[in-house]
């Protein structure tokens, strides 16, 4: 037992941190940065973290706590998903039925499926791109026009409260339908994704009002000009676009169109979630291999070829509706050329080229991009927690977006207003961009106006493609500054946005700046003339700093510049940033250490016999402070001291719909003729089975009994008490397992490891710590 | 004058032999008709026309030692003739009028002559001998010097954006840029009154410069803008905001920094009285049935703390 030597390090998969790129959710779910408040078992603490209380042991223990959020809280919201078939009579009956030409139907089915998915998540990116531009574009001309006409006659100071007002109310829309109807659809949602993917089940994350809000979100809080993108949240639709498609039905419309039947289950749905994911991020970025990439390092540990290439095929009809719908939007029906919402614009090899001795700078990039990265993170876990504890209640977080939108405009009207980086104006430029003259000299427009007054997409190709000298150092600079606080500052509100472009826009920015350095340090100055590739290697930093993943986001960034000869480069600044930002804090990598799980398992289990009483069962299942999911099934033996042999498992979700049909052993004797249950009454049921609490058994029905052999899975995954903690790990995360028996020699059950006992134990700087459960 | 070209032509039949350059002379006659109509100047050329002439009928020994069937007729030699003296003619003519830009105005005409000739040569009209001058002019050799030099002309062309600000057939200037002409001449006229006096003149010249101002901008919408416009405004601009410094100054320092200031200073309030007033979200914890738990857990954080 004190041995403690081995490590095992994982990448964060599963349970563990997924990258901090919501932060709430995340936050709320797991744990990554250790510092701060310690939380060891054994020394709970009452009100604060920092205070010391001797530890009481069991007296303590028993008793629930109240304590502040902390980062080490694992809330009991998040159910796991059953990736595990349930192999019991009924369903290999069903297996048996069906033929070889149903099994032809079904394959079939999931690629047309796939086809659905993609064509609707590229209407959803186009629907969200255009009334982003109209409504954006409005408010643009409308805030320019006043601040022309004031510029000119004075009172300035309406113009700015009236950009200042115009950027509230949108964002207060976008705030109140996120902070009011569907919490869920705050933030990109990523997170929330990995986690089903991983299989964790964050209530309410695929439902079809989880995507209106989400889409209706989006829209508000990037045309009211917060710094956000709406690529993140794309990823988020894709997948609830995916969920509701594939089950073909809607449980909120209460619709059912009879069709996908076969597909209503955990294991089923969540590989069309992934190609669903995939459609997304191949619709934002217009990188379909970049989407199945993001599934296959966030999402599914067991891939089978086919799957990806459903997936693949998925993806490149997203970004081909995308496309065609957009072309036809630009009146260039037909022309493919603008792959993603968001377009890098081509970067042509000949003019952007880069050398071998550029390597090593774009190396030193990676290293800042990492080192911003690291310290947005660490300041965006500050705010999140003290929003957490103190700024919970709707209405003040509506009230909170509308100020951050104010403030971001008031800044942004600031920085125009007092800088004095004016350009000449190129005829064909005024027309696209919303450019102000603001006090340049007539036929010059601010630089800085372009940067901040512009939507965030804009703002990048502008920062990427704009010729050199279009910005002056200290513009750039400001704008760093105050971008990078500003995002750090907006992302984790309570609306729904992604972090890709703001993070892209603050590493376009410091990256340009780079480049216009450079010649001035460097020997031979003529060497670094094109800004533009910096800005796109420190977008590239920045991107990865913040949100440290790694293969997805080099084939996401290659593919949306056009260019695979980036490969190289971006991939190295990736690398360094993730290297570099990691070893500031610790985001994903978490270590795992114990000489036996056996600390983990929960013990004695809760086991429900063969043939059980039904009053026991609903008993158990009603008792809300264990509020299990899973339940050995055993024969128990003539001496009942002793635990019972392991013959199988049975879920909380089967036991409720035999309560809900009264499926008791006297009722099957006295009625013969009682319609026999069907794999179709579970599949009705799925994926909201009814609380235990709606269930009435009166007190009759108490007393019958219950057989379970037909519905149970007989032969669920055990492990032999000996077994190591990395073991138990490898076993989960192979095999997507929710529940694992814990045996002895004989097949006697000793105890029950499930995903949250698992969760909860993660080794931090400290040793190893232990996550609270919590009820929210 | 008119010896040396005779003299030409008869040598050329003397040469040749050939009694289809007869048409020649007619062809020539016709073009040098046209030119005069359109324009008038290029008369002025005609001695360096001469001297061309000269120049090509030591060529034109050389290129007796070809078969002839290899080598250009009478009158593609004559169409080359008028091409160059065109060329010459638009060249100094865009010299002429590079600063300031007035490219479009001046040059029109010898443009559209030059293109003239130029699909004459091109036009595929087979001369009696079954052979066309586009065949020998243009495609005969790698360097297709023709075309090249009619391309570069047409590429400064393009660039200039003149068609723009001209009528459909190219043969006069659109009512719009003369009108935008004279606003602008106004305008500058207004700034040579006041010169001395700036600040005078930001007042006095402001409604003339709004006006320009305004056309320019009406034409910007309507896309139909060239070069010499875009520099007239250029320069007009130039001086009113740099030379005359009449450019408008940030004079409301104090309200913006007030507002600003009021509106950075609202999320402070904001997270303060929360902070100072909001109570904190409590978790309830829940405690886990575990086996031996006391004991292996406290030996585990012993060992790590």
């Amino acid at each position: 037992m004190a041995n403690i030597t081995k490590k095992v390090s994982w990448s964060g998969r599963g349970e563990e941190g997924t990258p901090l790129l919501n932060g709430s959710e995340e936050v709320k779910y797991t744990r990554q940065l250790s510092g701060g408040g310690m939380f060891h078992i054994g020394r709970l603490s009452t009100v604060d973290l920092d205070e010391d209380i001797t530890p009481e042991e069991d007296a303590v223990r028993s008793k629930p706590k109240e304590i502040p959020h902390n980062e080490k809280l694992l809330s009991l919201k998040y159910e796991s998903l059953d990736y595990d078939n349930i192999e019991n009579h009924l369903f290999l009956e069903e297996e048996r039925r069906m033929g070889h030409m149903s099994f032809r139907c079904l394959e079939i089915s999931r690629w047309v499926i796939c086809g659905l998915i993609g064509v609707l998540t590229g209407l959803i990116a186009c629907f969200i791109d255009i009334v982003v531009e109209k409504l954006a574009g409005v408010k643009y001309v409308v805030v320019k026009k006043s601040i022309d006409k004031n510029t000119e006659i004075g009172g300035m100071c309406i113009s700015l409260i009236l950009w200042a007002a115009l950027n509230s109310a949108f964002v207060m829309v976008g705030a109140i339908i996120v902070a009011f109807f569907e919490p869920i659809a705050a933030g990109s949602g990523i997170p929330q994704i990995k986690c089903y993917l991983n299989g964790v089940k964050v209530p309410r994350v695929v439902r079809l009002k989880t995507l209106m809000v989400k889409v209706c979100g989006v829209i508000c809080s990037v045309a009211g000009g917060l710094a956000v993108g709406k690529e993140g949240p794309m990823i988020h639709s894709g997948a609830v676009v995916a969920a509701g498609v594939s089950q073909g039905r809607s449980t909120s419309l209460k619709k059912d169109f009879k069709i996908f039947e076969y597909f209503r289950r955990d294991t089923e749905k969540r590989d069309f979630v992934s190609a669903g994911a995939a459609a997304g991020v191949s619709a934002a970025f217009g990188a379909p291999v970049g989407g199945v990439l993001f599934s296959l390092e966030e999402g599914a540990s067991f891939w089978n070829q086919l799957l990806t290439w459903r997936i693949f095929f998925a993806s490149m009809i997203s970004t081909f509706t995308l496309n065609f719908v957009l072309s036809i939007y630009h009146k260039k029906t037909g022309e493919l050329s603008s792959p993603g919402l968001i377009n890098f614009g081509s970067f042509d090899l000949k003019s952007v080229k880069y050398n071998i001795y550029e390597i090593p700078l774009f190396i030193v990039m990676g290293a800042i991009g990492g080192l911003l990265g690291a310290l947005f993170n660490v300041l965006n876990y500050w705010l999140t927690i003290f929003r957490i504890r103190y700024v919970h209640r709707p209405c003040l977080q509506v009230m909170e977006a509308m100020l951050v939108a104010a403030v971001t405009a008031t800044v942004s009207f600031a920085m125009i207003y007092f800088s004095n980086d004016c350009q000449p104006l190129e005829t064909q430029k005024s027309s696209e961009d919303y450019s102000l003259q603001g006090f340049c000299a007539d036929g010059e427009y601010s630089a800085m106006a372009t940067a901040f007054f512009n939507t965030p997409e804009r703002s990048v190709r502008s920062l990427f493609h704009s010729p050199a000298g279009t910005y002056k150092l200290e513009t750039l600079g400001c704008f760093t500054l105050v971008y990078f606080f500003l995002a750090c500052w907006t992302y984790g509100l309570t609306v729904s946005a992604g972090v890709f472009i703001p993070s892209l826009l603050i590493g376009a920015a410091w990256g340009r700046l780079f480049g216009i350095m450079l010649p001035y340090i460097a020997l031979n100055p003529s060497v670094f003339t094109d800004p533009g590739k910096y800005a796109l290697m420190g977008a590239a930093a920045q991107l990865g700093g913040i949100v440290r993943m790694t293969l997805s986001l080099t084939v996401i960034l290659v593919e949306a510049t056009g260019n695979v000869t980036y490969g190289l480069p971006i991939m190295l600044v990736l690398m360094t940033a993730k290297i570099v930002g990691d070893y500031f804090i610790e985001v994903s990598e978490v270590l795992h250490s114990s000489p036996s799980y056996r600390e983990v398992m929960s013990s004695p289990v809760t086991c429900f016999n063969r043939v059980e009483k039904v009053g026991t069962i609903v008993d158990v299942l009603s008792n809300t402070s264990t509020n299990h999911n899973g339940f050995p099934v055993i024969i128990q033996t003539a001496a009942s001291e002793e635990p019972g042999k392991l013959c199988g498992l049975i879920l909380r979700s089967q036991l409720i719909v035999l309560l809900k049909h009264k499926v008791f052993v006297e009722r099957a004797r006295s009625r013969l003729r009682q319609r026999k249950l069907q794999l179709k009454d579970f599949r009705d049921a799925y994926p909201r089975f009814p609380p235990i609490q709606s269930i009435h058994v009166s007190q009759d029905e108490r007393e019958c009994m219950m057989d379970l052999t037909e519905f149970m899975n007989p032969t669920p995954y055990t492990v032999p008490q000996d077994t190591s903690l990395p073991r138990v790990f490898k076993l989960f995360r192979a095999l997507g397992l929710r529940h694992l028996v814990v045996v002895d020699d004989d097949n006697r059950v000793i105890g029950l490891v499930t995903r949250k006992d698992l969760a909860r134990y993660h080794l931090g700087k400290h040793g190893l710590e232990e996550l609270h459960l919590a009820h929210t | 004058m008119g010896g040396f070209t005779l003299c030409g032509r008869m040598l050329c039949w003397l040469l040749w032999g050939s009694p289809l350059a007869l048409i020649g002379p007619l062809n020539l006659s016709v073009l040098a008709a046209e030119a005069s109509q359109t324009k008038p100047p290029s008369f002025l050329f005609l001695p360096e026309k001469a001297l061309d002439g000269l120049g090509y009928f030591s060529s034109l020994s050389l290129a007796a030692k070809f078969p002839e069937d290899l080598e250009i007729t009478e009158d593609c030699l004559k169409l080359l003739l008028v091409f160059g003296q065109r060329y010459v003619d638009l060249v100094s003519c865009l010299v002429s009028s590079a600063r300031p830009v007035e490219v479009c105005q001046n040059c029109y005409g010898a443009y559209s002559s030059f293109n003239e000739t130029y699909s004459n040569i091109t036009s595929d009209t087979m001369g009696p001998k079954n052979d066309s001058c586009q065949e020998s002019l243009m495609h005969s050799d790698r360097l297709m010097l023709l075309y090249r030099l009619y391309s570069s002309l047409q590429t400064i062309w393009g660039s200039a954006e003149c068609t723009s600000c001209l009528t459909k057939d190219h043969k006069g200037l659109l009512n719009s840029t003369l009108n935008f002409i004279s606003s602008q001449n106004s305008t500058l006229s207004c700034f040579e009154k006041y010169k001395g006096n700036h600040s005078e003149l930001c007042t006095e010249c402001k409604v003339t410069y709004k006006r320009l101002n305004e056309l320019y901008s009406n034409l910007e919408k309507n896309g139909s803008l060239c070069i010499d416009i875009e520099d007239a405004m250029n320069v007009t601009r130039r001086l009113w905001s740099k030379n005359f410094d009449c450019t408008v100054k940030r004079e409301e320092l104090v309200p913006v920094i007030a507002v600003s200031s009021f509106m950075l200073f609202l999320p402070v309030i904001f997270y303060l009285s929360n902070f100072l007033h909001s109570e904190q979200k409590k978790r309830k914890l829940i405690h886990p049935k575990r086996a031996k738990s006391n004991h292996s857990l406290m030996n585990i954080q012993d060992k790590f703390s």
